[in-house]
């Protein structure tokens, strides 16, 4: 396994990265689980329960045995199952209260029976049923983490709302789990393949990527954005193309992450492309050397999902050997990074 | 938008039924979604609009009414599966149909401005296809 050394995050894999590998014919669960582990992509296992179990969120004992067996036997550890609070479930209402804790607690119960010590939630759950879930939360040992994904930012007041209630409550069931969607530096480049696809011309593709990399918040950019498609003739599909990519990828300084800790639980290593450039690998669109530092120095010792999410954009690139560069250009951060704050 | 666009209806995915023409689809969402999901078929067979009311769904095995499908959130679309679409127009083995289908998933954990409306994502297809027999 890639294993950084004592003290430092550890590495892992979100099966989320391989969403394309999924669909290929032939391919399972368990025939994913099981390269994962032959690629060394450990030594975390996340997933994201509804995409990858079948019958979730109600596994009979036989399927808990199943997947726990799936796992066990390729040696990766369970870091983190993603599970949903699907709050607009049906057309027209939202979930209430009580609807949205049961909706989530016989998932987090079935994170537990399947082992892993963290359950993502997303920020749709509200402080109020963070507080509900906490108790659960204690007894079955398991943290329940809110992943702060792209757009949001830690002014976004969902979060600032979070931050104090985790402070309020400082426990160790309840945190946050960037993602570092929120954290870019650039709109990753395999954009490109799917704009192409959907006949959004390259002009527009580069004006869009021009003014996202403008100073200033990314919120405030939308009208000037859908201005300038309209004038360049983008049909009212495409603008929803474009403002996807304003959504989708957040500018947030990564030394901000800091002010997360130490409520954070997990940690999504979101990432469209890692390419090896004349310095070695790297990452144009996010800037993991600032990132590693942060982690360091915030002591972090839990698990980095590797999430490879430009499949999303484009089929262009193997995503086992995208996850793979990923780990090893982190493994090479963090320790080279932890040798400067020793140092210190 | 993105490469699942393309597998929504596959090559294979036209059958020709006594009933009428079945569609094998595809979701373009990573994962498993609750039958009220499946918020919108905007289907044309051959330059015809087919009202969503006179469809019916299998999904897991079990045939639904299109509008019975937003009672049934209990009941999920899994992330590999197909949906069959059973569609009243009339066809044989061997035929080929112009299926367009603007297909909208409603994500009901992405809640999208001021009233929390989960967003619905689209996937357009436009192909030629030839069905098979049943």
């Amino acid at each position: 396994m890639t294993d950084t050394a004592p003290g430092l995050p550890r590495l892992g894999t979100t099966l989320f990265s391989l969403s394309l590998e999924q669909r290929k014919p032939g391919r399972d669960f368990a025939s994913l689980v099981a390269e994962v582990a032959a690629r060394d992509l450990g030594p975390g296992l996340e997933m994201v329960a509804f995409q990858s179990l079948r019958g979730w969120p109600r596994l009979d004992d036989a399927a808990v045995r199943e997947v726990r067996g799936v796992i066990e036997s390729s040696g990766l550890t369970p870091s983190c199952l993603a599970i949903n609070n699907d709050l607009g479930l049906y057309p027209g209402r939202l979930l209430t209260d009580d609807e949205s804790y049961e909706y989530v607690a016989v998932q987090v119960r079935g994170a537990a029976a399947l082992g892993f010590p963290v359950a993502r939630v997303g920020v749709e759950t509200s402080p109020a049923i963070l507080e509900r879930l906490l108790p659960l939360a204690e007894e079955l040992g398991v943290a329940v983490g809110v992943e702060i994904h792209a757009p949001l930012t830690i002014e976004a007041p969902p979060v600032a709302a979070l931050k104090e209630f985790f402070v309020r409550l400082d426990t160790p069931w309840l945190g946050f789990i960037p993602d570092m969607s929120s954290s870019m530096r650039a709109i990753p480049e395999a954009v490109d393949d799917a704009h192409r696809a959907a006949g959004i011309s390259p002009e527009l593709t580069a004006m869009t990527k021009q003014l996202w990399a403008e100073p200033g918040p990314t919120v405030a950019k939308f009208p000037e954005l859908e201005r300038r498609a309209a004038q360049a003739g983008a049909s009212p599909a495409q603008v929803g193309n474009l403002k996807m990519l304003f959504t989708m990828h957040g500018k947030m300084e990564p030394e901000r992450w800091a002010d997360f800790f130490p409520h954070v639980v997990h940690v999504h290593g979101k990432f469209y492309g890692i390419v090896d450039g004349p310095d070695g690998l790297t990452d144009p669109s996010i800037d993991w050397p600032r990132v590693a530092r942060v982690l360091v120095e915030q002591r972090y010792t839990g698990f980095i999902s590797s999430e490879y999410e430009a499949h999303a954009y484009s089929d262009r690139y193997d995503a086992f050997d995208q996850v793979r560069a990923q780990h090893d250009m982190l493994k090479g951060l963090l320790e080279a990074e932890a040798s400067v704050v020793v140092a210190r | 938008m993105g490469p699942l666009d393309d597998q929504v209806v596959r090559a294979d995915s036209l059958t020709a039924t006594p009933d009428g023409l079945d569609i094998a689809v595809y979701s373009h969402w990573y994962r498993a979604l609750p039958l009220p999901s499946l918020a919108r078929v905007d289907l044309t067979v051959d330059g015809e609009r087919i009202e969503p009311s006179s469809l019916s769904v299998t999904v897991n095995g079990q045939r639904h009414p299109f509008a019975a499908l937003a009672e049934k959130g209990d009941e999920y679309w899994f992330t590999t599966d197909p949906v069959v679409l059973h569609v009243p127009v009339e066809t044989a083995p061997g035929r080929e149909h112009r299926v367009r289908l603007l297909l909208g998933l409603s994500i009901p954990y992405i809640l999208t401005g001021p009233d929390r409306v989960p967003l619905v994502a689209p996937s357009l297809t436009d192909k030629t296809l030839t069905a098979a027999g049943a």
